[in-house]
Protein backbone atom coordinates (compact mmCIF):
# COMPACT_ATOMS: atom_id res chain seq x y z
CA UNK A 1 0.00 0.00 0.00
CA UNK A 2 1.64 3.26 -0.66
CA UNK A 3 1.54 6.34 1.34
CA UNK A 4 1.84 8.46 -1.77
CA UNK A 5 -0.81 7.30 -3.08
CA UNK A 6 -3.34 7.79 0.07
CA UNK A 7 -1.92 11.02 0.63
CA UNK A 8 -2.61 12.20 -3.03
CA UNK A 9 -6.23 10.31 -3.30
CA UNK A 10 -7.29 11.96 0.27
CA UNK A 11 -5.93 15.74 -0.57
CA UNK A 12 -7.88 15.35 -4.52
CA UNK A 13 -10.89 14.64 -2.25
CA UNK A 14 -10.60 17.50 0.79
CA UNK A 15 -10.53 19.54 -2.51
CA UNK A 16 -14.04 18.23 -3.39
CA UNK A 17 -15.30 19.57 0.20
CA UNK A 18 -16.82 22.50 -1.14
CA UNK A 19 -19.81 19.86 -2.25
CA UNK A 20 -19.73 19.76 1.47
CA UNK A 21 -21.65 23.38 2.13
CA UNK A 22 -25.17 21.09 1.52
CA UNK A 23 -24.35 17.96 3.53
CA UNK A 24 -23.82 20.76 6.30
CA UNK A 25 -26.42 23.23 5.26
CA UNK A 26 -29.07 20.85 7.22
CA UNK A 27 -27.35 19.70 10.30
CA UNK A 28 -26.55 23.39 10.80
CA UNK A 29 -29.93 24.83 10.56
CA UNK A 30 -30.83 22.21 12.64
CA UNK A 31 -28.40 23.14 15.41
CA UNK A 32 -29.60 26.57 15.02
CA UNK A 33 -33.30 26.13 15.30
CA UNK A 34 -33.22 23.56 18.08
CA UNK A 35 -30.66 25.19 20.06
CA UNK A 36 -31.97 28.58 19.73
CA UNK A 37 -35.56 26.87 21.44
CA UNK A 38 -33.95 24.54 23.91
CA UNK A 39 -30.82 25.26 25.20
CA UNK A 40 -30.39 29.20 25.53
CA UNK A 41 -30.91 29.53 28.93
CA UNK A 42 -28.70 26.46 30.39
CA UNK A 43 -31.13 23.90 30.90
CA UNK A 44 -30.05 20.76 32.15
CA UNK A 45 -31.47 17.19 30.28
CA UNK A 46 -32.60 15.01 33.36
CA UNK A 47 -31.76 11.77 31.35
CA UNK A 48 -28.51 12.63 30.24
CA UNK A 49 -27.21 15.34 33.03
CA UNK A 50 -26.12 17.21 30.16
CA UNK A 51 -27.14 20.57 30.06
CA UNK A 52 -29.74 20.90 26.24
CA UNK A 53 -27.55 22.93 24.57
CA UNK A 54 -24.43 20.09 24.56
CA UNK A 55 -26.90 17.37 24.15
CA UNK A 56 -28.78 19.23 20.83
CA UNK A 57 -25.07 19.98 19.52
CA UNK A 58 -23.83 16.49 19.94
CA UNK A 59 -26.96 15.08 17.78
CA UNK A 60 -26.77 17.29 15.63
CA UNK A 61 -22.68 16.29 15.04
CA UNK A 62 -23.52 13.21 15.02
CA UNK A 63 -26.06 13.41 12.42
CA UNK A 64 -23.54 15.68 10.14
CA UNK A 65 -20.72 13.52 10.65
CA UNK A 66 -23.18 10.70 9.37
CA UNK A 67 -24.34 12.37 6.85
CA UNK A 68 -21.03 13.06 5.38
CA UNK A 69 -19.64 10.09 5.52
CA UNK A 70 -22.26 8.25 3.94
CA UNK A 71 -22.15 10.82 1.27
CA UNK A 72 -19.14 8.95 0.12
CA UNK A 73 -21.28 6.62 -1.73
CA UNK A 74 -22.13 9.30 -4.31
CA UNK A 75 -18.52 10.16 -5.30
CA UNK A 76 -17.75 6.57 -5.33
CA UNK A 77 -20.87 5.76 -7.80
CA UNK A 78 -19.43 8.32 -9.78
CA UNK A 79 -15.70 7.08 -10.14
CA UNK A 80 -16.99 3.36 -10.96
CA UNK A 81 -19.78 4.92 -13.63
CA UNK A 82 -16.79 6.59 -15.62
CA UNK A 83 -14.55 3.97 -15.11
CA UNK A 84 -12.17 5.07 -12.54
CA UNK A 85 -12.42 1.72 -10.36
CA UNK A 86 -11.08 -0.50 -13.84
CA UNK A 87 -8.37 2.30 -14.02
CA UNK A 88 -7.31 1.31 -10.66
CA UNK A 89 -7.94 -3.08 -10.79
CA UNK A 90 -4.22 -2.47 -12.91
CA UNK A 91 -2.15 -0.59 -10.42
CA UNK A 92 -0.68 -2.63 -7.49
CA UNK A 93 -3.73 -1.13 -5.54
CA UNK A 94 -5.22 -3.81 -3.07
CA UNK A 95 -8.51 -4.49 -2.11
CA UNK A 96 -7.17 -3.04 1.29
CA UNK A 97 -5.26 -0.21 -0.34
CA UNK A 98 -8.57 1.04 -2.00
CA UNK A 99 -10.45 0.38 1.44
CA UNK A 100 -8.43 2.56 3.38
CA UNK A 101 -7.90 5.69 1.21
CA UNK A 102 -11.56 5.65 1.02
CA UNK A 103 -12.13 5.14 4.59
CA UNK A 104 -9.48 8.36 5.45
CA UNK A 105 -11.92 10.32 3.12
CA UNK A 106 -14.88 9.83 4.49
CA UNK A 107 -13.71 10.24 7.83
CA UNK A 108 -12.10 13.07 7.12
CA UNK A 109 -15.52 14.73 5.45
CA UNK A 110 -16.87 13.20 8.61
CA UNK A 111 -14.36 15.31 10.73
CA UNK A 112 -14.86 18.30 8.92
CA UNK A 113 -18.59 18.38 9.51
CA UNK A 114 -18.00 17.83 13.22
CA UNK A 115 -15.77 20.27 14.01
CA UNK A 116 -17.76 22.85 11.85
CA UNK A 117 -20.74 22.28 13.87
CA UNK A 118 -19.40 22.24 17.02
CA UNK A 119 -17.48 25.52 16.23
CA UNK A 120 -20.37 27.50 14.86
CA UNK A 121 -22.21 25.81 18.48
CA UNK A 122 -19.43 27.20 20.36
CA UNK A 123 -19.92 30.23 18.74
CA UNK A 124 -23.18 31.22 18.64
CA UNK A 125 -24.47 29.50 22.42
CA UNK A 126 -21.19 29.55 24.06
CA UNK A 127 -21.95 25.84 25.60
CA UNK A 128 -20.74 25.33 28.97
CA UNK A 129 -18.43 22.42 28.82
CA UNK A 130 -14.52 22.32 29.05
CA UNK A 131 -12.47 22.48 25.61
CA UNK A 132 -11.25 18.58 26.75
CA UNK A 133 -14.75 17.34 26.97
CA UNK A 134 -15.82 18.90 23.58
CA UNK A 135 -12.58 16.94 22.74
CA UNK A 136 -13.76 13.43 23.97
CA UNK A 137 -17.20 14.22 22.66
CA UNK A 138 -15.86 14.75 18.58
CA UNK A 139 -13.62 11.62 19.33
CA UNK A 140 -16.56 9.82 20.09
CA UNK A 141 -18.93 10.83 17.52
CA UNK A 142 -16.33 10.21 14.90
CA UNK A 143 -15.76 6.71 16.13
CA UNK A 144 -19.12 6.40 15.98
CA UNK A 145 -19.56 7.60 12.76
CA UNK A 146 -16.84 4.43 11.35
CA UNK A 147 -19.57 1.89 9.94
CA UNK A 148 -21.57 4.59 8.41
CA UNK A 149 -18.45 5.41 6.21
CA UNK A 150 -18.40 1.88 5.65
CA UNK A 151 -21.82 1.67 4.98
CA UNK A 152 -21.67 4.72 2.42
CA UNK A 153 -18.77 3.08 0.66
CA UNK A 154 -20.41 -0.15 0.49
CA UNK A 155 -23.98 1.49 -1.16
CA UNK A 156 -21.16 3.72 -3.43
CA UNK A 157 -19.55 0.32 -4.71
CA UNK A 158 -22.57 -1.58 -5.47
CA UNK A 159 -25.08 0.89 -6.32
CA UNK A 160 -25.51 1.99 -9.90
CA UNK A 161 -25.74 5.75 -10.55
CA UNK A 162 -29.66 6.05 -11.14
CA UNK A 163 -30.16 3.90 -7.70
CA UNK A 164 -27.60 5.37 -5.68
CA UNK A 165 -29.97 7.91 -3.80
CA UNK A 166 -32.99 5.76 -3.39
CA UNK A 167 -30.46 3.02 -1.60
CA UNK A 168 -28.89 5.80 0.32
CA UNK A 169 -31.96 7.17 1.84
CA UNK A 170 -33.25 3.41 2.73
CA UNK A 171 -30.06 2.81 4.52
CA UNK A 172 -30.02 6.33 5.61
CA UNK A 173 -33.74 6.40 6.90
CA UNK A 174 -33.81 2.64 8.24
CA UNK A 175 -30.74 2.86 10.54
CA UNK A 176 -32.33 6.38 11.66
CA UNK A 177 -35.53 4.28 12.98
CA UNK A 178 -33.90 1.60 13.98
CA UNK A 179 -31.20 3.62 15.97
CA UNK A 180 -34.15 5.51 17.93
CA UNK A 181 -32.54 8.31 16.30
CA UNK A 182 -36.17 9.80 14.90
CA UNK A 183 -38.78 8.36 17.43
CA UNK A 184 -37.62 7.58 21.09
CA UNK A 185 -37.38 3.57 21.37
CA UNK A 186 -39.14 3.51 24.76
CA UNK A 187 -42.61 3.11 22.32
CA UNK A 188 -41.75 0.05 21.07
CA UNK A 189 -41.82 -3.33 22.84
CA UNK A 190 -38.61 -3.86 24.72
CA UNK A 191 -36.99 -6.08 22.21
CA UNK A 192 -37.28 -3.70 19.72
CA UNK A 193 -34.84 -1.19 22.03
CA UNK A 194 -32.91 -4.44 22.50
CA UNK A 195 -32.20 -5.44 19.40
CA UNK A 196 -31.63 -1.58 18.27
CA UNK A 197 -28.46 -1.91 20.51
CA UNK A 198 -26.84 -3.57 17.74
CA UNK A 199 -27.15 -0.94 15.22
CA UNK A 200 -24.99 1.75 14.96
CA UNK A 201 -27.06 4.98 14.83
CA UNK A 202 -27.97 3.93 18.63
CA UNK A 203 -24.66 4.48 19.62
CA UNK A 204 -23.48 7.38 17.35
CA UNK A 205 -24.60 10.11 20.14
CA UNK A 206 -24.32 7.87 22.69
CA UNK A 207 -20.70 7.66 22.62
CA UNK A 208 -20.75 11.42 21.95
CA UNK A 209 -22.54 11.37 25.10
CA UNK A 210 -20.45 9.53 26.88
CA UNK A 211 -17.18 11.53 25.25
CA UNK A 212 -18.91 14.78 26.81
CA UNK A 213 -19.03 13.36 30.18
CA UNK A 214 -15.78 11.20 29.88
CA UNK A 215 -17.24 8.01 31.88
CA UNK A 216 -19.46 5.22 30.64
CA UNK A 217 -19.46 1.57 29.69
CA UNK A 218 -17.67 1.74 26.25
CA UNK A 219 -16.84 -1.63 25.64
CA UNK A 220 -20.62 -2.64 24.34
CA UNK A 221 -20.22 0.66 21.78
CA UNK A 222 -16.26 -0.23 20.74
CA UNK A 223 -18.14 -4.24 20.05
CA UNK A 224 -20.58 -3.06 17.84
CA UNK A 225 -18.63 -0.86 16.04
CA UNK A 226 -15.31 -3.42 15.66
CA UNK A 227 -18.50 -6.11 14.38
CA UNK A 228 -19.69 -3.98 12.03
CA UNK A 229 -16.76 -2.06 10.95
CA UNK A 230 -15.09 -6.08 9.78
CA UNK A 231 -18.07 -7.26 8.10
CA UNK A 232 -18.46 -4.02 6.36
CA UNK A 233 -14.38 -3.96 5.69
CA UNK A 234 -14.48 -7.01 4.31
CA UNK A 235 -16.91 -6.57 1.88
CA UNK A 236 -15.30 -3.70 0.36
CA UNK A 237 -12.22 -5.54 -0.04
CA UNK A 238 -14.26 -8.66 -1.60
CA UNK A 239 -16.21 -6.44 -3.65
CA UNK A 240 -13.65 -4.53 -4.98
CA UNK A 241 -11.11 -7.44 -6.46
CA UNK A 242 -14.80 -8.23 -8.04
CA UNK A 243 -16.09 -4.85 -9.41
CA UNK A 244 -13.96 -4.45 -12.37
CA UNK A 245 -16.44 -5.76 -15.15
CA UNK A 246 -17.59 -2.92 -17.99
CA UNK A 247 -20.97 -1.22 -16.89
CA UNK B 1 12.81 -19.11 -28.60
CA UNK B 2 12.64 -20.74 -25.01
CA UNK B 3 11.19 -17.40 -24.01
CA UNK B 4 8.03 -16.99 -21.88
CA UNK B 5 5.28 -15.59 -23.37
CA UNK B 6 4.37 -12.22 -22.73
CA UNK B 7 0.57 -13.67 -22.65
CA UNK B 8 -0.58 -16.82 -22.71
CA UNK B 9 -4.13 -17.21 -23.27
CA UNK B 10 -5.50 -21.14 -23.00
CA UNK B 11 -8.82 -22.31 -23.88
CA UNK B 12 -10.12 -19.38 -22.85
CA UNK B 13 -14.42 -18.90 -22.88
CA UNK B 14 -16.47 -16.55 -21.07
CA UNK B 15 -20.35 -16.57 -21.02
CA UNK B 16 -22.97 -13.84 -20.24
CA UNK B 17 -25.51 -16.27 -19.50
CA UNK B 18 -26.40 -16.95 -23.06
CA UNK B 19 -23.99 -15.31 -24.72
CA UNK B 20 -20.46 -16.75 -25.49
CA UNK B 21 -18.54 -14.04 -25.69
CA UNK B 22 -15.52 -15.58 -25.62
CA UNK B 23 -15.68 -19.37 -27.22
CA UNK B 24 -11.95 -20.86 -26.70
CA UNK B 25 -9.19 -18.15 -27.17
CA UNK B 26 -6.29 -19.85 -27.24
CA UNK B 27 -3.13 -17.29 -27.79
CA UNK B 28 0.69 -16.70 -27.06
CA UNK B 29 2.37 -13.47 -27.80
CA UNK B 30 6.09 -13.27 -27.40
CA UNK B 31 8.02 -10.35 -25.55
CA UNK B 32 8.42 -7.41 -28.23
CA UNK B 33 5.84 -8.55 -30.71
CA UNK B 34 3.06 -6.14 -31.85
CA UNK B 35 -0.26 -7.19 -31.91
CA UNK B 36 -3.56 -5.49 -33.67
CA UNK B 37 -6.96 -7.39 -32.51
CA UNK B 38 -9.51 -6.76 -35.41
CA UNK B 39 -13.05 -7.85 -35.51
CA UNK B 40 -16.34 -6.30 -35.62
CA UNK B 41 -18.05 -4.93 -32.57
CA UNK B 42 -19.50 -7.56 -30.28
CA UNK B 43 -16.49 -9.91 -31.43
CA UNK B 44 -15.16 -10.27 -27.81
CA UNK B 45 -12.11 -7.76 -28.01
CA UNK B 46 -12.66 -6.20 -25.23
CA UNK B 47 -13.61 -8.96 -23.06
CA UNK B 48 -10.41 -11.47 -24.45
CA UNK B 49 -8.17 -8.16 -22.44
CA UNK B 50 -10.31 -7.88 -19.62
CA UNK B 51 -9.82 -12.02 -19.10
CA UNK B 52 -6.03 -11.53 -20.27
CA UNK B 53 -6.01 -8.63 -17.33
CA UNK B 54 -7.86 -10.65 -14.76
CA UNK B 55 -10.35 -7.99 -14.95
CA UNK B 56 -13.25 -10.46 -15.58
CA UNK B 57 -13.07 -14.17 -14.34
CA UNK B 58 -12.97 -16.78 -17.22
CA UNK B 59 -15.99 -19.79 -17.75
CA UNK B 60 -13.18 -21.50 -18.29
CA UNK B 61 -9.29 -21.75 -19.76
CA UNK B 62 -6.75 -19.75 -18.04
CA UNK B 63 -4.65 -16.76 -18.76
CA UNK B 64 -1.20 -15.61 -18.31
CA UNK B 65 1.45 -12.42 -18.53
CA UNK B 66 5.01 -13.57 -18.23
CA UNK B 67 3.98 -16.92 -16.69
CA UNK B 68 2.70 -15.82 -13.60
CA UNK B 69 -1.18 -15.08 -13.16
CA UNK B 70 -2.17 -11.76 -14.55
CA UNK B 71 -2.56 -9.72 -11.03
CA UNK B 72 0.67 -10.86 -10.24
CA UNK B 73 2.18 -9.24 -13.54
CA UNK B 74 0.36 -6.00 -12.26
CA UNK B 75 1.38 -5.92 -9.09
CA UNK B 76 4.86 -6.39 -10.40
CA UNK B 77 4.21 -3.07 -12.48
CA UNK B 78 4.65 -4.87 -15.93
CA UNK B 79 1.23 -4.19 -17.63
CA UNK B 80 -0.53 -1.23 -18.47
CA UNK B 81 -3.64 -0.93 -20.03
CA UNK B 82 -5.82 1.66 -21.84
CA UNK B 83 -9.08 0.08 -21.22
CA UNK B 84 -12.64 0.63 -22.58
CA UNK B 85 -15.11 2.55 -20.00
CA UNK B 86 -11.69 2.80 -18.14
CA UNK B 87 -11.87 7.14 -18.15
CA UNK B 88 -10.10 9.65 -16.05
CA UNK B 89 -11.61 11.31 -13.11
CA UNK B 90 -13.47 14.61 -14.38
CA UNK B 91 -12.17 17.20 -11.69
CA UNK B 92 -8.53 16.37 -11.97
CA UNK B 93 -6.13 17.43 -14.56
CA UNK B 94 -3.87 15.54 -17.15
CA UNK B 95 -0.85 15.99 -14.59
CA UNK B 96 -3.15 14.98 -11.49
CA UNK B 97 -4.51 12.06 -12.72
CA UNK B 98 -0.69 10.25 -13.98
CA UNK B 99 0.34 11.43 -10.61
CA UNK B 100 -2.04 9.77 -8.41
CA UNK B 101 -2.12 6.41 -10.70
CA UNK B 102 1.73 6.58 -10.87
CA UNK B 103 1.63 7.30 -6.93
CA UNK B 104 -0.51 3.60 -7.03
CA UNK B 105 2.34 1.67 -8.80
CA UNK B 106 5.72 0.79 -7.05
CA UNK B 107 8.61 1.95 -9.67
CA UNK B 108 6.96 4.35 -12.07
CA UNK B 109 8.21 7.16 -14.33
CA UNK B 110 8.41 10.31 -13.39
CA UNK B 111 5.37 12.46 -14.20
CA UNK B 112 6.73 14.40 -16.64
CA UNK B 113 8.50 11.25 -18.56
CA UNK B 114 4.81 10.04 -18.97
CA UNK B 115 3.32 13.27 -19.66
CA UNK B 116 6.61 13.68 -22.39
CA UNK B 117 5.68 10.00 -23.76
CA UNK B 118 2.11 10.46 -24.54
CA UNK B 119 2.86 14.24 -25.71
CA UNK B 120 0.94 15.64 -23.04
CA UNK B 121 2.96 18.10 -21.68
CA UNK B 122 1.52 21.58 -23.22
CA UNK B 123 -1.88 20.04 -21.84
CA UNK B 124 -0.99 18.90 -18.50
CA UNK B 125 -2.25 21.65 -16.42
CA UNK B 126 -5.56 20.82 -18.28
CA UNK B 127 -8.87 19.66 -16.10
CA UNK B 128 -10.11 16.07 -17.58
CA UNK B 129 -13.48 17.34 -17.82
CA UNK B 130 -12.30 20.02 -20.56
CA UNK B 131 -10.30 17.75 -22.67
CA UNK B 132 -10.57 16.79 -26.22
CA UNK B 133 -12.14 13.55 -27.82
CA UNK B 134 -7.99 13.56 -29.32
CA UNK B 135 -6.39 14.78 -26.00
CA UNK B 136 -8.53 12.81 -23.79
CA UNK B 137 -6.99 9.44 -25.11
CA UNK B 138 -3.54 10.91 -25.23
CA UNK B 139 -3.83 11.72 -21.39
CA UNK B 140 -5.24 8.22 -20.61
CA UNK B 141 -2.17 6.61 -22.65
CA UNK B 142 0.15 8.94 -20.40
CA UNK B 143 -1.67 7.29 -17.20
CA UNK B 144 -1.25 3.23 -18.96
CA UNK B 145 2.87 4.21 -19.69
CA UNK B 146 3.48 5.48 -16.08
CA UNK B 147 4.01 2.57 -14.23
CA UNK B 148 7.05 2.37 -17.10
CA UNK B 149 5.38 -1.38 -18.26
CA UNK B 150 6.63 -4.40 -20.50
CA UNK B 151 3.18 -5.14 -21.46
CA UNK B 152 0.64 -2.75 -22.92
CA UNK B 153 -2.87 -3.10 -23.35
CA UNK B 154 -4.92 -0.58 -25.81
CA UNK B 155 -8.55 -0.77 -26.23
CA UNK B 156 -9.37 0.84 -28.97
CA UNK B 157 -6.61 3.81 -28.65
CA UNK B 158 -7.56 6.15 -31.20
CA UNK B 159 -11.27 6.09 -31.64
CA UNK B 160 -12.17 9.78 -31.24
CA UNK B 161 -8.80 11.18 -32.89
CA UNK B 162 -8.78 13.40 -36.19
CA UNK B 163 -6.18 12.13 -38.82
CA UNK B 164 -3.50 14.05 -36.77
CA UNK B 165 -3.71 13.10 -33.65
CA UNK B 166 -3.98 9.61 -34.70
CA UNK B 167 -0.36 9.81 -36.65
CA UNK B 168 1.11 11.19 -33.42
CA UNK B 169 -0.22 8.88 -31.19
CA UNK B 170 0.84 6.17 -33.70
CA UNK B 171 4.10 7.82 -33.49
CA UNK B 172 4.37 7.80 -29.65
CA UNK B 173 3.64 3.94 -30.08
CA UNK B 174 6.33 3.23 -32.09
CA UNK B 175 9.07 4.93 -29.46
CA UNK B 176 7.58 2.40 -27.17
CA UNK B 177 7.74 -0.56 -28.74
CA UNK B 178 11.16 0.09 -30.23
CA UNK B 179 12.20 -0.30 -27.02
CA UNK B 180 10.79 -4.17 -27.27
CA UNK B 181 7.99 -3.66 -25.03
CA UNK B 182 5.67 -5.95 -26.39
CA UNK B 183 1.69 -4.30 -27.13
CA UNK B 184 -1.71 -5.44 -27.92
CA UNK B 185 -4.05 -3.07 -29.52
CA UNK B 186 -7.69 -3.72 -30.64
CA UNK B 187 -8.38 -1.43 -33.15
CA UNK B 188 -11.90 -0.98 -35.42
CA UNK B 189 -9.31 1.21 -37.89
CA UNK B 190 -8.15 -1.90 -40.78
CA UNK B 191 -5.06 0.44 -42.31
CA UNK B 192 -3.48 0.79 -38.04
CA UNK B 193 -3.48 -2.65 -37.90
CA UNK B 194 -1.96 -3.25 -41.41
CA UNK B 195 1.19 -0.70 -40.64
CA UNK B 196 1.73 -0.77 -36.66
CA UNK B 197 1.31 -4.17 -36.25
CA UNK B 198 3.81 -6.88 -36.45
CA UNK B 199 0.91 -9.23 -36.19
CA UNK B 200 -2.72 -9.46 -36.89
CA UNK B 201 -5.43 -11.66 -34.90
CA UNK B 202 -9.18 -11.41 -36.18
CA UNK B 203 -11.61 -12.26 -33.75
CA UNK B 204 -15.27 -13.10 -34.89
CA UNK B 205 -18.03 -14.00 -32.46
CA UNK B 206 -15.78 -14.97 -29.97
CA UNK B 207 -13.17 -17.40 -31.71
CA UNK B 208 -9.99 -16.30 -33.47
CA UNK B 209 -10.54 -16.51 -37.41
CA UNK B 210 -7.14 -15.21 -38.58
CA UNK B 211 -3.40 -15.29 -36.85
CA UNK B 212 -0.97 -14.43 -38.95
CA UNK B 213 1.35 -10.95 -40.49
CA UNK B 214 -0.62 -8.12 -41.60
CA UNK B 215 0.63 -9.82 -44.71
CA UNK B 216 -0.65 -13.40 -44.36
CA UNK B 217 -4.07 -12.45 -43.42
CA UNK B 218 -4.55 -10.11 -46.60
CA UNK B 219 -3.34 -13.68 -48.37
CA UNK B 220 -6.61 -15.40 -47.58
CA UNK B 221 -8.53 -13.13 -49.68
CA UNK B 222 -5.85 -13.65 -52.95
CA UNK B 223 -6.43 -12.66 -55.92
CA UNK B 224 -8.32 -9.27 -57.77
CA UNK B 225 -11.03 -8.31 -57.99
CA UNK B 226 -11.81 -6.96 -62.19
CA UNK B 227 -15.40 -4.95 -62.24
CA UNK B 228 -16.57 -4.26 -65.51
CA UNK B 229 -19.47 -3.37 -67.61
CA UNK B 230 -21.26 -5.72 -70.05
CA UNK B 231 -23.58 -4.64 -73.16
CA UNK B 232 -24.38 -8.53 -73.85
CA UNK B 233 -26.97 -10.49 -72.42
CA UNK B 234 -26.34 -12.35 -69.28
CA UNK B 235 -27.38 -15.80 -69.91
CA UNK B 236 -26.28 -19.40 -68.19
CA UNK B 237 -24.24 -19.67 -71.34
CA UNK B 238 -22.41 -16.46 -70.71
CA UNK B 239 -21.71 -17.29 -67.29
CA UNK B 240 -20.57 -20.56 -67.97
CA UNK B 241 -18.08 -18.91 -70.80
CA UNK B 242 -16.96 -16.14 -68.40
CA UNK B 243 -16.66 -18.62 -65.24
CA UNK B 244 -13.93 -20.60 -67.88
CA UNK B 245 -11.99 -18.01 -68.46
CA UNK B 246 -8.29 -18.35 -67.34
CA UNK B 247 -7.87 -17.70 -63.49
CA UNK B 248 -11.20 -16.55 -62.83
CA UNK B 249 -12.00 -18.13 -59.17
CA UNK B 250 -15.56 -16.32 -58.86
CA UNK B 251 -18.21 -14.16 -60.52
CA UNK B 252 -21.43 -12.19 -59.94
CA UNK B 253 -23.53 -10.21 -62.05
CA UNK B 254 -25.79 -7.36 -60.88
CA UNK B 255 -27.48 -4.43 -62.71
CA UNK B 256 -25.34 -4.79 -65.94
CA UNK B 257 -22.13 -5.34 -64.12
CA UNK B 258 -19.88 -8.38 -63.70
CA UNK B 259 -17.54 -8.63 -60.69
CA UNK B 260 -14.94 -11.01 -61.29
CA UNK B 261 -12.73 -12.50 -58.88
CA UNK B 262 -9.01 -13.94 -60.41
CA UNK B 263 -6.21 -15.57 -58.90
CA UNK B 264 -4.44 -14.04 -62.46
CA UNK B 265 -6.09 -10.70 -63.00
CA UNK B 266 -3.63 -10.13 -66.56
CA UNK B 267 -4.38 -13.39 -68.27
CA UNK B 268 -8.37 -13.12 -67.31
CA UNK B 269 -8.32 -9.62 -68.28
CA UNK B 270 -7.00 -10.56 -71.76
CA UNK B 271 -8.79 -13.22 -72.46
CA UNK B 272 -11.92 -11.47 -71.49
CA UNK B 273 -11.05 -8.47 -73.75
CA UNK B 274 -10.29 -10.78 -76.57
CA UNK B 275 -13.83 -12.91 -76.21
CA UNK B 276 -15.85 -9.78 -75.68
CA UNK B 277 -15.56 -6.50 -77.56
CA UNK B 278 -18.39 -4.89 -75.53
CA UNK B 279 -16.94 -4.72 -72.00
CA UNK B 280 -16.31 -1.25 -71.00
CA UNK B 281 -15.69 0.57 -68.09
CA UNK B 282 -12.88 -1.90 -66.63
CA UNK B 283 -11.54 -1.52 -63.06
CA UNK B 284 -9.01 -4.05 -61.36
CA UNK B 285 -8.80 -3.59 -57.75
CA UNK B 286 -6.85 -5.79 -55.11
CA UNK B 287 -7.71 -6.93 -52.35
CA UNK B 288 -7.19 -4.55 -49.23
CA UNK B 289 -7.59 -5.48 -44.96
CA UNK B 290 -11.17 -4.36 -45.54
CA UNK B 291 -11.82 -7.17 -47.82
CA UNK B 292 -9.83 -9.87 -45.99
CA UNK B 293 -11.47 -8.74 -42.74
CA UNK B 294 -15.11 -8.88 -43.95
CA UNK B 295 -14.29 -12.29 -45.52
CA UNK B 296 -13.27 -13.54 -42.52
CA UNK B 297 -15.29 -12.44 -39.88
CA UNK B 298 -18.34 -13.45 -42.48
CA UNK B 299 -17.20 -16.70 -42.98
CA UNK B 300 -17.35 -17.70 -39.57
CA UNK B 301 -20.68 -16.37 -39.44
CA UNK B 302 -21.61 -18.90 -41.70
CA UNK B 303 -20.44 -18.42 -45.02
CA UNK B 304 -23.49 -16.58 -46.04
CA UNK B 305 -23.54 -15.27 -49.47
CA UNK B 306 -25.31 -12.26 -49.85
CA UNK B 307 -25.31 -12.39 -53.32
CA UNK B 308 -23.89 -9.07 -54.07
CA UNK B 309 -20.28 -8.48 -55.37
CA UNK B 310 -19.06 -7.92 -52.17
CA UNK B 311 -20.65 -11.43 -51.28
CA UNK B 312 -19.37 -13.03 -54.45
CA UNK B 313 -16.06 -12.28 -52.63
CA UNK B 314 -16.94 -13.68 -49.30
CA UNK B 315 -18.48 -16.86 -50.36
CA UNK B 316 -14.95 -17.24 -52.53
CA UNK B 317 -12.79 -16.53 -49.37
CA UNK B 318 -14.43 -18.90 -47.21
CA UNK B 319 -14.14 -21.77 -49.19
CA UNK B 320 -10.03 -20.98 -48.05
CA UNK B 321 -11.49 -19.66 -44.85
CA UNK B 322 -8.54 -20.50 -41.69
CA UNK B 323 -9.58 -21.40 -38.64
CA UNK B 324 -7.72 -21.13 -35.35
CA UNK B 325 -4.09 -19.93 -36.14
CA UNK B 326 -3.74 -21.96 -39.54
CA UNK B 327 -1.69 -19.09 -40.93
CA UNK B 328 1.46 -19.54 -38.52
Amino acid sequence: MSIAYLGLESFRQLKNARSMIFTLAVPLIMLVAFGGSFGGSGQVDPVTKLPWIVVTTIQVASYGGMMAALSQAFNIVTERSIGWNRQLRITPLTGTGYLVSKVITAMLMALVSIVVIFTVSELLFHPPLAFGNWLTAGLGIWCGVIPFALLGILIGQFAKPEFAQPLFMAVFMGMAVLGGLWVPLQIFPAWVANVAQIVPSYWLNRIGQMGAHQSGDVLTPALVLAGWTIVLGAFIIWRYRRDASRS
Amino acid sequence: MNQTPAIQLTDLRKSFGSLQAVNGVSLSIAPGEVVALLGPNGAGKSTTIDLALGLAHPTSGTAALFGENPRAAIEAGRVGAMLQGGALLPTLTVAQSVALVAAAHKHPLSVEEALERARCTEIAKQRVSKLSGGQMQRARFAVAVVSNPDLLFLDEPTAAMDVEARRTFWQSMREFTDEGRTVVFATHYLDEADTYADRIVMLSKGVVVADGTPNEVKAVVSGRRIRASIDFAWTDDARDALSRLPGVRSLDHRAGQVAIVSDDSDATLRALLAAHTDVHDIEVTAHTMDDAFLALTEGAAGGASTGTAAGADTAAASDTTITNGALR
